[in-house]
């Protein structure tokens, strides 16, 4: 720990919000899909009382390292994703 | 195309009654009529059943998806980190030897254990073997009984009744109509000679909660070793093993969103259980389990866990108002849904509903766009009722027509409403067809009918 990360600015918090919604719509699979959306918007939602600068850039490097993960799986889901749908994609 | 959708919806609403049999092709055909602009054969054929699509999943209990980021830890140790975490000369098993390690942390920190206890295998059937044959093979000097619960699950009674043949003494406790077991008759089977007392946690079929603690009491009191098959409960309910009290415990990979064909074995240090290993070799895991520790497998496990532990919160919360959403959306359309076992020591995630004057297998196959099951997934494939619904004193006609429903951390609202209005449906198209419900309807009780024989 030597010296202390400047907490994100509002603008980069939006983008990493953005980004991680982003990257759920490219999942092929329906419930991750939602997952991801929703489990994103939940975390954020929460995590907007947040006061204390450490603590919102932890939380903010964690969203980054999720950013991670789900770009690189929503390729791996891509690359293996069944031919035929859910029910829910399907149906209107 | 808006011809197709109101020449489908004629369809729909003529087929039940120029065709007199189910028809449980007559939803989706419409639907694939309606809903593809291609041409293409939309749709899957298995087994006879066609349906357009990949059925909602509600069968959580069965298994579960792998989280996402469950399969991004694991991926690295299957492309390029693949070493033997048992060989001790180079970098891929030091490697893998550490990966492991942490995996081992994080399995432990779930359960408030050290990881000195935790031992990796390939199941929590494999763990259930281990705890009952194990335990009991070790001390069979002193101590012949076994008590367990009549609603284990098939590996644990399994292994009792192998126990048995060697001649050792099981008691099966019964089960209370909630599915709870009584805590004095507990009390009043424990014997001198008693070597294990085994119930689990959470069961599968009816999602109740065992009083664990009290158990864990009565354990302590008299001294006996406790072991719970903690598979269902693992990331879903708060588990600590000082205060439960347990000496061994069985956790499965594949309930917590991680991979199948991996779980790990609790077995407490102080006191110390000691096991007879049930696999022999070159001692690997303390011995217990001999045989190379799947490092990929035992990855995914510690990452499902770990994001168990973070997640538990919003994910039981969330499941408690599907599951409400989901009762409260079938019982506002039909009567003589019953739930069974416990309302109040449940876990959320697990309803299993009968249906009364309902046949069982003709609601399952109407259900083909979701995928639900009626019993556990051991027992579905024999015709006979659950033996877990018998032991609650479930009439045979109600433990035939039960439902099992598993919401977990990826359900949605739309796949509940989903699943609420197929299920609707079927039932009330199946009690259209059903004499016994119009008897039903016109107040004659069915107990008291005197049926002639021929």
């Amino acid at each position: 720990m030597t010296t202390a990360v400047p907490p994100p600015s509002r603008t980069e918090i939006l983008s990493l919000f953005r980004s991680l919604l982003r990257s759920a719509r490219q999942f092929p699979d329906y419930n991750i899909r939602e997952y991801t959306k929703r489990r994103t918007i939940d975390s954020f939602r929460d995590n907007k009382i947040l006061s204390d600068p450490a603590s919102i850039a932890a939380a903010f490097s964690e969203g980054k390292s999720q950013l991670e993960v789900a770009k690189r799986q929503a390729v791996v889901y891509s690359l293996y994703a069944p031919k035929i749908r859910s029910i829910m994609d399907i149906k209107q | 195309m808006a011809s197709k959708i109101i020449s489908a919806t004629i369809r729909r609403s003529l087929s039940p009654r120029t065709l007199p049999h189910i028809r449980p092709l007559s939803t989706a055909a419409a639907v694939t009529a309606a809903a593809e602009p291609y041409d293409e054969t939309a749709g899957i054929s298995m087994k006879g059943v066609k349906i357009s699509g990949r059925p909602l999943y509600l069968d959580m209990q069965a298994t579960s998806p792998v989280d996402p980021r469950v399969l991004d830890a694991m991926l690295p140790y299957f492309v390029s980190r693949y070493g033997n975490p048992h060989s001790r000369t180079h970098l891929y098993g030091w490697e893998s030897d550490e990966a492991v390690e942490a995996a081992r942390a994080q399995v432990a920190n779930l359960i408030n254990a050290s990881p000195k206890e935790i031992v990796f295998t390939s199941g929590a059937t494999e763990c259930n073997n281990i705890s009952v044959k194990g335990v009991m093979h070790f001390y069979k000097e002193k101590k012949k009984h076994v008590i367990t619960t009549q609603t284990e699950h098939k590996c644990v009674l399994d292994s009792c009744r192998h126990l048995q043949q060697e001649g050792f003494d099981v008691t099966y406790l019964p089960v209370k109509s909630d599915g709870l077991i009584d805590l004095n008759e507990l009390r009043s089977s424990i014997r001198t000679n008693t070597g294990l007392v085994s119930v689990m946690a959470v069961n599968n079929e009816i999602g109740v909660i065992q009083p664990m603690e009290e158990i864990g009491q009565i354990c302590k009191e008299f001294n006996i070793p406790f072991h719970t098959d903690a598979a269902q409960a693992l990331g879903k309910i708060p588990i600590d093993v000082n205060k439960w009290n347990v000496s061994l415990m069985s956790l499965s990979g594949h309930k917590v969103y991680g991979p199948k064909g991996v779980g790990a074995l609790y077995m407490r240090r102080r006191p110390r259980i000691r096991v007879e290993p049930q696999m022999n070799g070159g001692g690997q895991e303390r011995g217990i389990r001999s045989g190379t520790v799947p490092t990929p497998l035992v990855v995914g496990m510690g990452a499902a866990c770990e994001l168990a532990m973070k997640e538990m919160e919003y994910d039981e919360k969330r499941v408690t108002e599907l599951k409400d959403r989901l009762l409260n959306g079938i019982r506002a359309k039909l009567d003589g849904v019953v739930v069974n076992g416990s309302t109040e020591s449940r876990y959320a995630g697990n309803l299993n509903l009968s249906f009364a004057y309902v046949e069982g297998e003709s609601l399952l196959m109407g259900l083909k766009e979701v995928a639900v099951s009626s019993g556990s997934a051991c027992t579905s494939a024999s015709l006979e009722p659950s033996y877990v619904l018998r032991a609650l004193g479930v009439d045979e006609d109600m433990a035939h027509t039960s439902i099992r429903f598993g919401i977990g951390r990826f359900t949605t609202e739309e796949e509940i409403d989903k699943a609420v209005e197929l299920t609707v449906n079927q039932v009330e198209k199946l009690r259209e067809m059903s004499p016994l419900y119009e008897m039903v309807k016109e107040g004659i009780d069915i107990k008291s009918i005197q049926w002639s024989q021929h």
